[in-house]
């Protein structure tokens, strides 16, 4: 089998560096189903996210036949990878494919498709699964221990709010909180309104770092002209400022760039494929609290291709401070300084079309 | 649920030929480039690095006989052929000093840095006729090693030197080489090739000519070696930093092929220098400085003192002849990428993945400002030694330093620092009784006023805590991320990634190409003073005991 020769190929340059517990496994591609691989690679090795979903899988098997959905064919999946018995190899993710198809029409087709619409599809259902099986626990209260998982105390926001929404271990992985304050320009009122988001999207410019980016995004913004604010005590449409602060950091930083932009005079998307510099470790001082949380770069998935249509997708991942490049059912081990081979173009047209998508940091604690 | 940013601008105008300062325009002089046909990187990628050489002509009355340098295939050029003297025993030619512009560098073109003593004395050396200045660029593109001459208006190099095995990644030159070997040449493979810059010009081939070669293939250390510098006042010495986060001190005097080991690393997270037993054997010791790649190295003007940065975000400062670490700090966040000394030894710049230019005391062993700026990484950063301040006979004893950066983001800005013991240091007061920063509460570190202890590693300052810069000027350069830049008497030198040049000539020197350099300065300086905030240090003693004294400093900062 190729794939066994190339697993072989990996166990070799690890040698006997191959972290101890650990898989390495490419995934087979169904057709157009990098987006989704690449993606899938970035949540594996995501390790709070995946020994939570192992967690889930084993509180869970015991239930026979439940139904299955996206969460138990996600579990399913990495349970299967992580209990090998070969160290690396190739794994086909056809049930959960199959699955993702059936839920989402959108990616029904052989067409080329988002990795970003994708995880953010991924874990709203994901979400949206957790908190349906955390109501039916509520509504009753001797259904299986199991099913309190998400529920945990432990769970909860440190600022919990009143109204206490659903805080599954996908939000505590993955939710932060953004505060928008606008402050009207003529009565000098502020008013912040809080939204959680999953991943930050940012506008990217040419030869820029991730760090200009986020600065850019918080940035304040003069409202005028059409798109005034309304201000409720002036009750009037009023010119403000407005600025967006990061009010609870997450601890899985998910940043998406917006390399798809919709070009109007094209009618059409088009990819940007600026040089965008992202480094190894990033800390967020956009904050509300003007504390620094620390983070650290453990996965990139990176769009290949010159265009919005077509292309593919592939992913970078750091496991045990070993960077492995995962390519569908290729998975090879690379140094780290190939990572900036993805950072993009610094002229408008390039032969090198990888270019870092969606990034995803963790939080190392340090919040000084 | 996803959060979304404002769309943003785009597009790049067209880039300027020239840019503003308080003390008149810079003019884009000259462009240097090389021949676009470069192999494909079948090395690796490798970013162009740029040295100034200083390699000062010989008397003219030995200048007249014209060598037969007519091979076009060698790409030397005959203007480059006319002022280079005659022979090829290199090593009879004389070799005065040259202006010590170039001295210590650390050869991957954070040139500005160690820049000499000689700020004063230079211009006079400077003939009118560039053909006598001896100046030369030297920069590397994928596999081919370029020589510029920095005063002629020719785009091509005048010279080209291929490596077939391995790319060329990093450089340095030593104007004070009494024997003539003064140029090193760092390699992708490891390898370290020490020769004369004279006999490269000289040979019209396209191949290294009578070098020695050190570290042959990579037999000592194979990983990348990222970083040369000769030792300033050492005749001979000088350092090779690696991708592993080793660096090995040779002697070009000692033989490079005889069999040379040394222990294994135990702790890779420990400091740790090991010595040849052999007094014959190079390199003579291997310094393990951190985990990761070593990104740069800087002497201190006369090599008391070496600087390192690399990929774990650390500036070490070490006593070079006592081997020992004097103190050393983190970046705000990511790898350092480059670093340079103020001409007095008393400041260090640091550049690095947080976009950041910092300011470091070697008085107060730690940060002292942050530049703000960039909108990309920092690749490189430069003090400028040929700058005097202006009206700095108005405050009595405030000390202006100007100092330049580059980046990734394709810019160069230029920053001024002032040390003003008038003001209050507004740092040291009560938390809440500062206009700086009156939300929050001090870190320790920033509230006692102590020295930090030698030896250390001092972690990252909060943002908060750092006094900010704000650049004097910002100015695109070029198309492409930069990667260096060198500040010499006359003029601004940038290189990017791929390998193109621009010198930007300073305001008054023009294309006129005349020497005198000293007092077209102090314009419009009382503008710049105005509207700093003002924030400042205390330091109550001093590293290098001679020139500065327990006198209170403070730091005079742009808001
Ligand atoms: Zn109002």
């Amino acid at each position: 089998m190729v794939m066994g020769a190339a697993g072989s190929k990996l166990e070799k340059a690890l040698g006997d560096q191959f972290p101890e517990g650990e898989r390495y496994f490419g995934l087979e591609n169904f057709g157009n189903t990098c987006y989704c691989n690449s993606v899938l690679q970035a949540l594996y090795f995501c390790v709070p996210f995946r020994e939570q979903l192992l967690e889930y899988y084993a509180n869970n098997k015991n239930m026979g036949d439940a139904e299955e959905n996206l969460l138990t064919c996600l579990a399913d999946l990495f349970t299967q990878i992580s209990s090998q018995k070969k160290k690396t190899g190739v794994i086909a993710p056809k049930r959960f494919v199959q699955r993702v198809k059936k839920q989402n029409e959108i990616f029904r087709s052989y067409m080329h498709q988002d990795a970003h619409e994708f995880l953010n599809f991924l874990l709203n259902e994901l979400v949206d699964i957790l908190e349906k099986e955390s109501n039916a626990t509520k509504t009753s209260p001797e259904a299986s221990s199991s099913k309190k998982l998400a529920n945990s105390p432990n769970h909860n926001l440190p600022n919990g709010t009143h109204k206490e929404p659903r805080v599954t271990w996908v939000h505590t992985t993955f939710q932060g909180i953004l505060t928008n304050e606008t402050r009207c320009l003529r009565c000098e009122t502020v008013t912040a309104r809080d939204e959680t988001f999953f991943d930050l999207s940012l506008d990217i410019e040419q030869n820029t770092s991730i760090t200009s980016c986020l600065k850019n995004f918080s940035s304040t913004e003069t409202l005028n002209a059409e798109d005034k604010f309304f201000c409720d005590k002036c009750c009037s449409l009023q010119e403000a400022q407005k600025r967006m602060k990061i009010k609870k950091p997450p601890n899985i930083l998910v940043i998406h760039l917006k390399r798809f932009k919709y070009i109007e005079q094209l009618g059409r998307y088009k990819k940007l494929l600026y040089r965008v510099v992202f480094p190894l470790e990033l800390k967020l001082s956009n904050t509300i609290s003007n504390a620094d949380s620390e983070y650290s770069l453990f996965a990139v998935v990176i769009h290949v291709g010159g265009g919005p249509n077509h292309g593919h997708y592939v992913s970078i991942v750091k496991s045990h401070n070993h960077w492995l490049f995962f390519d569908d059912e290729n998975v090879e081990m690379i140094d780290e300084s190939a990572v900036q081979t993805f950072f993009g173009s610094a002229q408008e047209y390039s032969s090198n079309t990888d270019h870092g998508y969606i990034l995803f940091y963790e939080s190392t604690g340090g919040r000084s | 649920m996803a959060a979304s940013s404002s769309a943003a601008n785009s597009q790049s105008p067209a880039l300027k030929t020239y840019f503003k300062t308080p003390e008149g325009r810079y003019k884009l002089l000259y462009e240097k480039s090389h021949p676009a046909a470069v192999p494909h990187h079948s090395h690796g990628r490798t970013v162009s690095q740029l040295t100034v050489a200083y390699l000062k002509e010989k008397p003219p009355n030995q200048n007249s006989a014209a060598p037969s340098t007519s091979s076009s295939s060698g790409g030397v050029r005959s203007a480059a052929a006319r002022l280079l003297g005659a022979g090829n025993g290199s090593r009879a030619l004389s070799f005065v000093g040259g202006n010590g512009a170039s001295r210590g560098v650390s050869g991957s073109s954070r040139i500005g840095g160690p820049a000499g003593a000689s700020a004063g004395s230079s211009c006079s050396q400077i003939t009118a006729n560039y053909d006598g200045k001896g100046t030369y660029l030297i920069f590397n593109a994928a596999d081919t090693l370029f020589i510029s001459d920095l005063n002629s208006h020719d785009k091509d190099p005048i010279k080209s030197i291929h490596f077939s095995n391995s790319n060329p990644v990093c450089h340095a030159f030593d104007p004070e080489a009494k024997d003539g070997h003064d140029l090193l040449i760092g390699l992708h493979s490891g390898d370290v090739y020490l020769v004369s810059l004279r006999q490269q010009l000289q040979d019209p081939g396209r191949k290294l000519v009578a070098s020695q070669h050190f570290n042959k293939e990579g037999v000592i250390n194979n990983s990348r070696c990222t970083c040369l510098a000769w030792v300033p006042e050492r005749d001979g010495t000088f350092v090779a930093g690696h991708a592993d986060g080793n660096l090995y001190v040779y002697e070009k005097s000692k033989d490079g092929t005889a069999d040379c080991s040394f222990p294994v690393i135990k702790d890779p997270t420990q400091f740790t220098v090991a010595h040849v037993k052999s007094s014959k054997s190079n390199p003579i010791a291997r310094w393990h400085i951190c985990q990761g790649s070593i990104n740069s190295i800087s002497f201190s003007t006369v090599g008391t003192y070496l600087a390192t940065v690399g990929r774990d975000g650390y500036l070490r400062v070490f006593d070079f002849s006592k081997e020992q670490l004097i103190f050393g700090g983190k970046s705000y966040y990511g790898a350092l990428l480059c670093c340079a000394w103020s001409p007095d030894g008393k400041y260090l710049l640091t550049g690095g993945e947080d976009d950041l230019v910092q300011v470091w005391s070697m008085e107060e062993r730690k940060t002292v400002a942050w530049g703000e700026g960039h909108n990309s990484w920092v690749s490189g950063v430069a003090f400028d030694s040929y700058w005097s301040a202006p009206n700095s006979d108005e405050s009595g004893e405030s000390v202006m330093y100007r100092f330049g950066s580059v980046g990734q983001d394709t810019q160069l800005l230029l920053w001024d620092l002032v040390m003003d013991e008038i003001v209050v240091p507004l740092r040291y007061h009560p938390p809440g009784g500062s206009p700086t920063y009156s939300s929050g509460s001090h870190s320790a570190h920033w509230e006692n006023n102590n020295i930090i202890p030698a030896g250390t590693l001092q972690p990252s300052p909060s943002m908060r805590d750092v006094p900010k810069l704000s650049p004097v000027v910002a100015h695109r350069v070029h198309v492409e991320p930069l990667s260096g830049l060198s500040i010499t008497n006359e003029s601004v030198v940038t290189i990017c990634r791929e390998g193109h040049i621009k010198i930007w000539v300073r305001p008054g020197h023009g294309e006129s190409n005349r020497s005198n350099s000293s007092s077209d300065l102090a314009v419009s300086s009382s503008a710049v003073s105005k509207d700093r905030v003002v924030t400042s240090s205390l330091s109550s003693s001093s590293i290098k005991g001679s020139s500065s004294s327990s006198k209170q400093h403070s730091t005079v900062l742009f808001s």
